[in-house]
């Protein structure tokens, strides 16, 4: 009397199982994506659109772990589905793997809006996926000449010997502004300060050079 | 083309891959896959392997918001693209032009003045953001970096031309993955070399006169 529900109720779990994701498989897929880009077929998009939302949704919510960021993945993501359909093809690569690149992208753009501002780098500068114009480029890349050579001891011998004098114990010899105040017989301001003018006027000298 | 000898990690790969990298760093291992047939094809397999992970679960979204969004998606209008700095072909140093791949020259035009450095060094810093910094570094013939550590991790794309270390030699494509262990001293022989270079931390010279730099390394690393 027990027995037989639970065989039927197992029974009817497995059937819905094999009944819900319907395996699609990538020919399926891509053929619904050619005729959203050819005939904008509304039909076409809702399968899509029942297959991969929930697998969206599923993806983003691990991603972000807040269930309304992740809907809005889910519908950036399937917006572009729609209206860029045409800039599928299947010799890149399945259906599954372009929509994930999408997502991709845009859980990138979404990360960043909310830590950054205009003139930010978007994902697409990064991962083209839905750019026009992809290139795809392996040419060698070449040119060169020559230009002149520096030597850091020039601009070094450069400095007033005062200030070289404090440079050369610290970052040669290695020894602490405590120990060129000690050894100098200067107060550990005037070492301090002679180091900062140092650098600075080190500073200067590269830059004069660009 | 040349063959290349050195790629980045798997590891790397995957993260360029699912959007976890630096986007600096992702600039550079992108720019690496432009010029490396083999790891086009690995960075292929990759995205159909994450695709397959990533989208083989199902959540369960609610019948009336799922028709919703279809809803609202069906009656949208196309998604203006932002607008982008145009790609460049070429990164020019006084009147040297260099042929640069899609990934550097899509941002390209974000790059920063050269400046000469000591010892036959050139850099021009490229920023994506405050956190996201990168370097072309240009060495003509017979100059040389000083002995240094890094504080983070070091990568260093060859774009054109040789470098050496004390380890190895590195040409056109060669991709070089460093932590903070790891010293090295690139230079170059008798080929000049261009690199573009991501580092997470500044660079720490260990040797020499070199040592001068480090207050200021900031000047040149930064």
């Amino acid at each position: 009397m027990q027995v037989m529900p639970e065989k039927r109720n197992t029974r009817q779990y497995m059937s819905t199982v094999r009944r819900e994701p319907q395996e699609m498989t990538a020919e399926h897929l891509g053929q619904l994506l050619a005729e959203v880009a050819k005939t904008r077929s509304r039909v076409a998009f809702s399968e899509l659109f029942r297959h991969f939302a929930p697998r969206l949704q599923s993806f983003a919510t691990r991603q972000f772990g807040n269930e309304q960021t992740a809907m809005d993945l889910v519908q950036e993501t399937m917006t572009n589905v729609w209206h860029k359909a045409h800039l599928f093809s299947p010799e890149k690569g399945s259906p599954t793997t372009w929509i994930f690149t999408i997502a991709r992208n845009i859980r990138f753009d979404i990360l960043r809006k909310n830590r950054h501002r205009q003139n930010d780098v978007s994902a697409e500068d990064l991962w083209p996926v839905l750019s026009e114009e992809m290139s795809d480029s392996d040419e060698d890349f070449a040119l060169d000449t020559r230009i002149l050579l520096q030597e850091i001891g020039e601009y070094y011998l450069q400095l007033p010997d005062a200030q070289r004098e404090v440079v050369e114990q610290i970052y040669i010899e290695g020894k602490s502004q405590q120990e060129v105040s000690d050894t100098l017989g200067i107060p550990l301001g005037t070492v301090k300060s002679r180091t900062r003018l140092a650098l600075q006027k080190l500073r200067e000298l590269i830059s004069e050079q660009n | 083309m040349s063959k290349i000898k050195f790629h980045p990690s798997e590891e790397l790969l995957v993260n360029y891959v699912s959007g976890q990298l630096n986007a600096a760093l992702a600039v550079v291992v992108g720019t690496h896959i432009d010029m490396c047939p083999r790891c086009r094809a690995v960075v292929h397999d990759i995205e159909v392997h994450l695709a397959t992970r990533e989208l083989h679960q199902t959540s369960p979204v609610a019948e009336p918001q799922l028709t919703a969004m279809l809803e609202s998606i069906l009656s949208s209008e196309a998604p203006a693209m932002p607008e982008r700095p145009a790609l460049q072909e070429h990164v020019v140093l006084e009147s040297k032009s260099f042929k640069v791949p899609p990934s550097l020259g899509r941002h390209a035009a974000r790059m920063g003045p050269w400046s000469k450095m000591p010892g036959g060094l050139w850099r021009s810093p490229l920023e994506l953001s405050a956190e996201e910094r990168m370097y072309l570094i240009y060495m003509q013939e017979n100059a040389k970096l000083p002995e240094h550590t890094h504080r983070g991790n070091e990568a260093t794309l060859v774009i054109d031309g040789v470098f050496h270390d004390e380890h190895d030699e590195y040409r056109d494509g060669d991709f070089i993955f460093l932590d903070s262990d790891q010293h090295h001293t690139p230079h170059t022989a008798d080929e000049s070399c261009l690199t573009l270079a991501f580092l997470d931390a500044p660079l720490h010279f260990t040797s020499g006169v070199a040592r001068l730099l480090n207050p200021f390394s900031s000047l040149f690393f930064r």
